[in-house]
């Protein structure tokens, strides 16, 4: 009985390994054909039912991965010519796939009463979903590629799709956020790419072609990469994806982009965007530490999270419209990654992979929130949200979920993972700067706290209402939303010692 | 490379900075990746594959996306000429000081011509300069493939060149990228009349 047990885990085991090549193929090909099919539609609403269809397929296929890398932890399910899926695919491709499927559905509720958009009306729905398609399926082939060089080409491909989506509504406001983000973040790919092809010289001929800037290859030669060379191009690499993914001092774009996008775009930029950037930056560094020693790359990382935090603080506090009291909140939570990335102890990446799922539920959340509230009282597009509770409690109480979230208040996985963080970067002896990150995050907490409070019960004593279909699956998004959230939490106490810790503290390589 | 397409390089990449007139930049643009595209051909002699990415690659660079920014430029007439946030000697200046500080703070890159490395920083760093120190949106298109430029110059000097996945991948993300560029230099004319990107300043905490 137990060898037939056994025999039968082989030959499935075998069987999903050898699935997983198709499977990828058609994460990708999903998403992909839907940005054409979309164009064929007859109407906007059969453009949003096609739409809902393919992304519950994307989405089904893209977790069905997930399962499959982190299962097999701590090895690596499948290595392909040019992707890997491994632990750290496999987060980073549920983070994506769950984010990208919410954002799709809340899609139609945008639409229907975006207005005025860069494209005429016949075809804004089309358009719209044409690049956020491509747009997912970007950020989904991201945690999978195996290869430097493939990375950044996905990374500079999302450039465009995105910045198109950020401008989507054509406004004055919305073209400036576009026009910032297209051009900050290309110069920054740039500076990054000068880094790439530093390194790929610096391998010299021991690789052959592309295979040269492979995560293993990467790693395999490290040790004999000419140190300062290397160290140049890890700076020019590493400042490039900062741009990208928002770090203090190169963050200018973010704030705009994410307060100007339509909501479910601002929720996949902050909730899968930077992340995702991120673990590229992540892995850049796993491979390269040998050649640089640990000193210089931590020194680097923390460098950009203690700036994103003191930069993103002092916002908290000020009263900011609800999407730009979110786009700092992502200024800061990247930081407090790039904190956890640099310590590097075994606690901090725990704390890392649980801030990056907690980050993403209650981010995405916060900014589905925006299509009611900016829908009953357009005018907190530009002011700061006032008196919620009088005027629609279940969009308080969503907001309350996503800012008490993020704020790191228990039992949020985020106070969690930041806990978690903080303790991994005492275990590395760093503990002045876990001591002025912790002061920072809780400033941080406090200054979301007073925000969130105003929000929902400071103000206006009259307020415009306008009844708004998206309220009730806002309702249903939170219910979900907290059920998930005190479910990340629950995985965070079985996290540290696991084989997903001992997968992720060699990712790639 | 030679010295005089180093120098080339470079001189069409300050004159970029210093011109006013955004179909004079877009020549220079396109003068500085005809040099490369040469350069390509001729160290890609007797390599027919290499020649024909880089004759594709020349054949973009230089003639396409020119002629798609000249198209953009031709349906975005200015009102009036922008008038320059900085002098013609301040931009000389600062664009000089950019590119002494960046192309003598980097260490030997490993490709063994040490002008080729320092002209490719120099060219990275004067399109990010370009970017912004001119306001015109289609000028600002133009720093970037300056930069992008200096890019192509380390891409070709590296010996054996580098794989065609990344070449013509790079190629491919440029064009898309300066695609929507010239939309968005389109849509903004359309919006405030006029390419200035000073213009766009609503976005302030």
């Amino acid at each position: 009985m137990a060898r037939l047990a056994r025999a039968t885990l082989t030959s499935c085991g075998r069987f999903v390994t050898d699935a997983v090549g198709p499977l990828i193929i058609a994460a990708l090909a999903v998403p992909l054909s839907a940005a054409l099919l979309v164009a064929l539609m007859p109407t906007p609403g059969a453009a949003d039912r096609l739409n809902l269809a393919t992304s519950t397929l994307t989405a089904a296929l893209a977790l069905a991965l997930a399962v499959v890398a982190i299962a097999a932890a701590p090895d690596v399910a499948s290595r392909g010519s040019w992707y890997v899926l491994d632990v750290a695919s496999g987060v980073f491709l549920a983070v994506v796939a769950v984010v990208g499927f919410a954002s799709a559905a809340m899609s139609a509720f945008y639409l229907r009463h975006a207005g005025r958009s860069w494209f005429t009306a016949r075809h804004s729905h089309a358009w719209y979903y044409a690049a956020f398609n491509v747009f997912w399926a970007v950020l989904l082939a991201l945690p999978l590629a195996d290869n430097l060089a493939i990375a950044w080409l996905l990374i500079e491909a999302s450039t465009a799709a995105s910045a198109m989506l950020v401008a989507f509504s054509g406004k004055r406001s919305a073209l400036e956020a576009g026009w910032k983000y297209l051009v900050l973040t290309t110069l920054g790919l740039s500076i990054a790419l000068l880094g790439i092809v530093v390194v790929y010289v610096a391998v010299g001929l021991d690789g052959s072609g592309l295979g040269r800037l492979g995560w293993q290859a990467l790693a395999q030669h490290a040790n004999e990469l000419p140190h300062e060379a290397t160290l140049f191009a890890f700076v020019l690499i590493l400042v490039g994806l900062a741009s990208k993914i928002g770090w203090a001092p190169v963050h200018n774009w973010l704030p705009d982009a994410h307060s100007e996008a339509p909501p479910p775009v601002s929720a996949l930029l902050s909730a899968a965007l930077l992340p995702t950037v991120l673990l590229i930056a992540w892995r850049t560094k796993l491979a390269l530490e040998p050649a640089l020693g640990s000193g210089a790359v931590q020194k680097l990382f923390i460098g950009f999270g203690l700036a994103s935090l003191l930069v993103a603080i002092p916002f908290l506090w000020r009263p900011l419209p609800w999407k730009r009291l979110l786009a700092y909140s992502s200024l800061e939570h990247m930081g407090v990654l790039a904190l956890g990335i640099g310590f590097g102890t075994p606690l901090a990446i725990a704390g890392v992979v649980i801030h990056i799922a907690g980050h993403a539920l209650a981010k995405a959340l916060g900014f589905y929130t925006a299509i009611p509230l900016m829908r009953e009282d357009p005018r907190t597009a530009d002011t700061p949200a006032r008196g919620i509770t009088r005027t629609s409690p279940t969009t308080a109480t969503a907001m309350s979920v996503s800012l008490f979230s993020l704020a790191g208040l228990p039992p949020s996985p985020l106070f969690v993972s930041e806990v978690m963080i903080l303790l991994g970067g005492m275990q590395a002896g760093l503990l002045g700067v876990s001591s002025i990150a912790a002061v920072l995050l809780a400033l941080g907490f406090l200054g979301l706290a007073h925000s969130l409070l105003e929000g929902l019960f400071g103000g206006r004593k009259s307020a415009h209402r306008r009844r708004s279909r998206s309220v009730q699956a806002i309702a249903l998004l939170t219910g979900i939303a907290a059920l998930a959230l005190l479910g990340v939490t629950a995985i965070a106490y079985a996290l540290p010692g696991s084989d997903i810790v001992e997968a992720l503290m060699r990712s790639g390589a | 490379m030679s010295p005089a397409a180093i120098t080339a390089l470079v001189v069409l990449g300050f004159a970029v900075m210093l011109v006013r007139r955004r179909s004079i930049a877009t020549l220079l643009v396109s003068a500085q990746a005809m040099v490369l595209g040469v350069a390509a051909l001729s160290l890609a002699r007797g390599r027919p594959a290499d020649f024909l990415v880089a004759a594709i690659i020349l054949l973009v660079r230089a003639v396409a996306l020119p002629a798609l920014l000249t198209f953009t430029r031709r349906r975005t007439p200015e009102p009036y000429l922008v008038i320059p946030a900085t002098t013609v000697l301040v931009r000389l200046v600062l664009a000089a000081t950019v590119v002494l500080i960046a192309a003598a703070s980097i260490p030997p890159l490993g490709l063994g011509d040490r002008p080729a490395e320092h002209a490719a920083v120099a060219l990275l760093s004067l399109g990010i300069a370009i970017v912004i120190m001119r306001r015109p949106a289609l000028l600002q298109v133009l720093g970037i493939l300056v930069a992008e430029n200096g890019i192509y110059l380390l891409a070709i000097s590296v010996p054996g060149g580098l794989p065609f996945v990344i070449e013509l991948g790079v190629l491919f993300d440029l064009v898309l990228v300066v695609t929507v560029a010239a939309a968005f230099t389109h849509k903004i004319h359309g919006e405030v009349g006029s390419g200035d990107t000073d213009l766009l300043r609503a976005l302030r905490d």
